[in-house]
């Protein structure tokens, strides 16, 4: 068996029209993940009744079990749970419309959503006391003093692992495959599957992710050194 | 005016401030002095109502709050009434020195940008930072980020000014430009409460001083009659600590 380096190129090329839906995926579940975060870091920080309780065991289900595992018990969960609603209250929805790829973007975003409810609860917490009490100082609200000090303030510290976490969604988006979702990885399998070359399909989809991971660490470096502009000075 | 009443505070079982009575008149300066952990800085926070008392109630100008029962709305007005200037500054960090001036009037008294720019400006001016408004708080002297911490509580116009040590956690060759902006504004007849272990200024300054210990008042009075005629013995004994060479006869 010898490797096929023109191959190789070919594949690639296939693959370019994978990549807006590996990017889609990454992207909603990156979105409401950021928000889940944000609400389930605030539950656990602010020790919220039940619901924090709630918050803390969903972080560490979803923490300690893989997300392969998450995608399929949504995938064969949620459709028997959505049935069961429809028939009790007459809805007249039927779980087989739900397109494959809602499954990735909502397994996903819950997966997400655990991972950065972490990244960002530390992030909060990793900002002064004093922050907080200076803004009631002045006279805001909570909400606002969360808002314009706190937040920015917090974001700034969460931003590497926050693209961590992002780029650990890129590359968790091929777990789609598994429900049908021709996202790059697929794509891989299905232009090696006519001549068997899967190693080079293979290659060109890592060379692909490679790429993408290089573009959210750049992207990432140019938003740090804007919004880290007033730490000059500072250890980093 | 800013009256106290039965002020008190527990953090666990440990009461840290004992049914504390002030009062503080209009644009009088009041300095609160006492060995660590009188619970100075505790009574600072309870006016502020960044440490919610356990008992009592406080009126600033018109408006009363018993503490039992403020809902977050009473505590909303209250803050209002009063600023702080925190001992480690407590700038906003990703703030430049004009924005963290400008942030109250904007953000809090909904002052139309421009509006708060000029006044934020020449507030930044008078302490001494006109060179500085871009600067970020990591870019300044703590003595430079102290003076903004004053023009940010100046900015709100509240009925009183809280001043937290606000010398203590400087270099000592840049704790006098920030007393010399304290002095000033006390001039101008801003009503503030100062603790301070800067006897020199106490006694030049104030109008009232007020001798705290183990969360009560020990004794108060005009800063002559204090310093030069204590009567209580815990007064005496401070004095002596920290001014040794007036020589109080204990
Ligand atoms: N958040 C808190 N939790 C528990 N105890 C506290 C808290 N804040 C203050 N205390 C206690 O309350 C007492 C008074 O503290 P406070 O900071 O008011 O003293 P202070 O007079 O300002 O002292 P210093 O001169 O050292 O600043 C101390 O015994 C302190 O340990
Ligand atoms: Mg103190």
């Amino acid at each position: 068996m010898k490797i096929d380096p023109s191959f190789i190129w070919t594949a690639l090329v296939q693959l370019l029209s994978a990549i807006p839906t590996t990017l889609v995926i990454t992207a909603v579940s990156v979105t409401a993940g950021f928000v889940i975060g944000l609400i389930t870091a605030l539950l656990r920080i602010y020790k919220v009744p039940v619901l924090g309780q709630i918050a803390t065991g969903y972080v560490t289900f979803i923490r300690g079990t893989p997300m392969l595992t998450h995608l399929l018990l949504i995938y064969f969960g949620l459709p028997m749970l959505l049935d069961a609603l429809s028939a009790q209250f007459g809805w007249g929805f039927k779980s087989s419309s739900i397109p494959m790829i809602g499954f990735a973007f909502i397994s996903f975003s819950i997966t997400a959503g655990a991972y950065m409810a972490e990244v960002i609860r530390s992030g909060l917490l990793a900002v002064n006391r004093g922050q907080l009490e200076a803004a009631y100082s002045v006279g805001m609200t909570t909400p606002q003093a969360l808002r314009r000090i706190v937040f920015p303030q917090a974001l700034a510290v969460s931003l590497p692992n926050l693209s961590n976490s992002v780029i650990g969604m890129l590359h968790g988006s091929t777990l789609a495959f598994t429900v049908s979702v021709v996202e790059i990885n697929a794509k891989a399998q299905i232009v090696a599957s006519t001549n068997w070359k899967f190693f080079e399909a293979y290659l060109a989809a890592a060379v692909i992710f490679w790429g993408l991971t290089l573009l959210i660490e750049r992207i990432t470096a140019v938003i740090e050194k804007r919004i880290n502009l007033y730490n000059r000075g500072g250890v980093a | 005016m800013i009256k106290l009443t039965h002020i008190s505070k527990s953090f666990g079982r440990h009461q840290v401030l004992k049914q504390i009575d002030l009062t503080v008149e209009k644009g009088e300066v009041v300095v609160i002095l006492g060995p660590s952990g009188s619970g100075k800085t505790t009574l600072l926070r309870c006016v502020n109502y960044l440490e919610k008392p356990s008992d009592g109630e406080i009126a600033i100008g018109d408006y009363r709050l018993s503490c039992k029962h403020a809902s977050k709305k009473d505590i909303h007005q209250l803050r209002q009434k009063s600023a702080m200037v925190f001992q480690q500054y407590n700038l906003f960090k990703h703030k430049t020195a004009l924005e963290n001036v400008m942030e109250g009037l904007v953000v809090v008294k909904k002052l139309p940008k421009e509006e708060a720019k000029t006044r934020s400006i020449a507030l930044l001016e008078k302490v001494g930072l006109g060179s500085k408004l871009d600067a970020y708080p990591s870019q300044l002297s703590g003595g430079q980020q102290q003076r903004v911490g004053i023009a940010r509580a100046l900015a709100l116009e509240p009925e009183v000014i809280l001043f937290d040590e606000p010398t203590s956690a400087l270099d000592p060759e840049l704790v006098g430009e920030v007393l010399a902006v304290i002095r000033k504004i006390a001039k101008e007849g801003i009503t503030m409460i100062v603790v301070t272990h800067e006897m020199g200024f106490a006694r030049d300054v104030a109008n009232h001083v007020v001798f705290m210990d183990g969360g009560v008042i020990v004794e108060e009075g005009p800063p002559a009659e204090l310093f030069n005629h204590p009567k209580e013995e815990r007064t005496k004994q401070f004095l002596k600590r920290i001014t040794p060479e007036l020589n109080y006869s204990i």
